[in-house]
């Protein structure tokens, strides 16, 4: 009977997936008619080649790149909140996307002086594959660094606060750049802060699909590992589970998706931390076999109706999704605070 | 008796001044006073007459200037008072919280490429002691002092070194900031006696009107003189061009600018960009939004705009069609990419990465405007160099 539920849950999030998506993709500051929009998805032609460009390279890649954002973000998130036993954890508690801020600031503001930047173009990175690949090293340095701690720390905890604090000595590096850069320089800088689906097309979205969807393989096959940490660090013991290793490989999941994600779009917040309650509500389980493609999902929606709302139809300005994520997220998991107590699994 | 015969200088020049000062009031030009004018110490004979600026105004008395730095912030006018009393003369009264600036200013420290360029159009340049950051330097004049040491580098508006700037004793203090947003952080400067003065010539909504502010210039180092007859060529060379500009009989559609993770900052049309582009003969779409900064737009707003359009300028920190590419390949469907009609204004960058265009640009507007017809309308000016732009291969 649960499962039949269940079972039409997803099957209904899934349709809900492709409406958002659609509705997403038919939306914008330039107006076209629904049928074009669907001509120019299924048949890739259109009499109007300005449409088409609009739907086929802008919509179409940024709604991808919504999905791919909110997959990645809600399953890190879940993780994490499993893994700490903390319902306040997202992916960004290991540091790892300050590590991709750093990285990003590492060519924004400390790069910042032409000459160094000219150097760097010489070595063959150019336009926004530098600012990418910046952010894939700032994270994957940070990721080196949690991982070579954790496999000295026995507890969970320990890993928190030492991934708050990696995060708080990476953001003071940044504001110290921050502080000493040319004002343009910086306005370049939090406007990359503010996060965007839009700058993501061609091969950039091949990688992060790839990227995306590893971190979800590697998180997939954990499930049965985060089920027995929920329980706590001992009982998995008990269940021949070797907690070390089950963290390790579970930050390698958290940090490909947020790492890859933040590399490519800048930070997105409150996705990975609501998603996950959103899910528990809606699924009532504690299984990740379930609530991870479950939250999957609900994320990719959630991104999706964030971005839609980000377009505000009839404006000619997008607001920045980051801000969005915040402004839908919080009442969200507010409201499912106040509604269901379903932070028991959290004990 | 140094003292003495300094006082009595002062005693000499003040008497002249008053006048100079009276003589031109009843109309009659002297000749003494306009030799006096170009030693470029004694109290300007001639009023420099504000035309096009709207963020500052001058008000000529015996032997001290009034200047006012305006904030228009809707319809509320905020006003900074500055009193520039001719050095030796008795600072009047009246003027409570106005700032004492002793004129003419010997030694300037400055923030922006544009206050370099005020100083140098009022040739001026080697007074500069301090400046922002070295990182945006053209200036020939400034550039080998700064090798001589004569020039320190002090900080950018957000953190600028206080103890420096105060030890170095100089007449003046431009900032970049807005005149009321900001200003409180330099009251320690202030206190210190250094006056602060904010030089909010972007905020201005024409060309000429950036430009004008040389004569804010002028009225601090007294070379009115000089510097009216430098800027009326100016003006008329531009008023020139933009009636030759905007008769034109196509109306080229441009784009400004380059998109960045899916915002696109459009000129707005009451900025003085969209001023040259409408002075240009240009056709620019956001022409007759509000605003004199710019409109945030998405993307896709302006796609079918990028699509179509004759002509892109200002194309921002890129150098090459293939770097454009590499920012986002999308930008290679656009029709000015495709045609080759790129632009962009960083002919005059230099060997430090400095764009002259920020700079010399800013008070040569009819320079900038020559290139912008050249490029859109080359039979209007067939013979015209290109002197801020180039074309991007």
């Amino acid at each position: 009977m649960e499962g039949t539920l269940k079972k039409g849950r997803i099957i209904g999030l899934l349709l809900l997936l492709l409406l958002a998506f659609l509705l997403d993709i038919s939306i914008g500051s330039i107006k076209i008619p629904l049928g074009e929009v669907f001509r120019i998805l299924f048949s890739f032609h259109s009499e109007n080649s300005t449409w088409q460009f609009i739907v086929e390279k802008i919509r179409f890649p940024k709604a991808c790149t919504a999905v791919l954002a909110g997959f990645g973000l809600s399953v890190g998130g879940l993780q994490m909140q499993t893994l700490f036993r903390n319902p306040l954890a997202d992916p960004a508690v290991l540091g790892v996307t300050s590590g991709a801020n750093l990285g990003v600031a590492s060519i924004m503001l400390a790069g910042g002086g032409s000459a160094s930047l000219y150097a760097i173009k010489e070595l063959g990175f150019s336009g926004s594959w530098l600012i990418t690949c910046a952010a894939c090293a700032g994270a994957g340095g940070v990721m080196l660094l949690v991982l070579a701690l954790s496999s000295r720390l026995n507890s969970n905890v320990m890993m928190l606060i030492i991934g708050i604090m990696i995060g708080s000595i990476t953001l003071s590096v940044i504001s110290i750049w921050q502080y000493l850069s040319d004002p343009d320089l910086v306005k370049e800088y939090l406007l990359w802060n503010f996060g965007s689906l839009g700058g993501v097309t061609g091969s950039q979205l091949v990688i992060l699909s790839l990227v995306v969807a590893a971190g979800l393989i590697i998180a997939f096959l954990s499930s049965k590992k985060l089920d027995a940490l929920l329980l706590g660090e001992n009982y998995a013991r008990s269940m021949g589970l070797t907690p070390k290793k089950a963290r390790i490989i579970i930050i390698c999941s958290t940090s490909l998706l947020a790492g890859g994600i933040t590399a490519f779009c800048g930070p997105i917040g409150f996705v990975g931390i609501a998603v996950p309650h959103i899910t528990r509500s809606l699924f009532n389980t504690s299984s990740h076999r379930i609530l991870i493609p479950a939250c999957c999902l609900v994320g990719s929606v959630l991104m999706l109706l964030c971005d839609t709302a980000a377009q505000l139809p009839g404006f000619q300005t997008v607001l920045p999704i980051n801000i969005i994520t915040a402004l839908i997220g919080a009442p969200l998991v507010i409201w499912i605070i106040l509604h269901k107590n379903n932070l028991r699994n959290f004990g | 008796m140094i003292k003495i015969s300094r006082n009595l200088f002062f005693l000499v020049l003040s008497v002249f001044v008053l006048l100079g000062a009276f003589s031109c009031g009843r109309g009659a030009p002297k000749k003494e006073a306009a030799a006096a004018g170009e030693a470029g110490d004694a109290f300007s004979s001639e009023k420099a007459v504000i035309r096009h600026a709207h963020g500052f105004t001058i008000d000529y008395y015996d032997h001290y200037k009034l200047v006012r730095i305006l904030d228009h912030d809707g319809t509320k006018t905020d006003t900074l008072k500055y009193l520039l009393v001719q050095e030796g003369t008795a600072t009047p009264s009246g003027y409570p919280g106005a700032q004492v600036i002793t004129i003419p200013v010997k030694s300037l420290v400055v923030m922006s490429s544009m206050h370099v360029a005020l100083a140098d159009f009022a040739g001026v340049a080697d007074r500069i002691r301090g400046l922002g950051n070295f990182a945006y330097l053209s200036s020939t004049v400034v550039r080998n002092n700064v090798k001589a040491g004569k020039v320190t580098q002090i900080g950018l508006d957000g953190n600028i070194n206080n103890e420096l700037v105060i030890s170095m004793h100089p007449g003046i203090l431009m900032s970049m900031a807005n005149p009321d947003v900001g200003f409180a952080k330099f009251k320690t400067m202030m206190d210190a006696g250094v006056p602060v003065m904010p030089n909010s010539e972007w905020l201005e909504t024409t060309p000429l009107g950036r430009a004008e502010w040389v004569k804010l210039m002028a009225a601090l180092v007294n070379k009115e003189d000089f510097v009216n007859k430098k800027f009326d060529s100016v003006e008329k060379a531009y008023d020139t061009l933009a009636q030759l500009g905007s008769r034109a009989a196509t109306h080229p559609r441009v784009i400004i600018g380059m998109p960045f993770k899916g915002s696109w900052y459009m000129p707005a049309g009451e900025s003085y960009m969209a001023k040259f582009l409408r002075d240009a003969g240009a056709g620019y779409k956001w022409a007759d939004t509000k605003g004199i900064g710019s409109v945030a737009l998405d993307f896709e707003a302006v796609a079918p705009e990028a699509l179509t359009a004759d002509y892109w300028l200002n194309v921002g920190q890129v150098d090459s069609k293939k770097e454009i590419a590499g920012k986002d390949p999308r930008y290679a469907s656009f029709k000015p990419f495709k045609t080759g009609a790129l632009y962009n204004n960083t002919k005059q960058t230099n060997d430090i990465g400095a764009n002259d265009y920020w700079e010399s640009g800013a008070v040569n507007p009819q320079v900038v405007l020559a290139d912008i017809i050249h490029i859109l309308h080359p039979e209007l000016l067939p013979n015209h160099q290109l002197v801020y732009y180039k074309q991007l291969q």
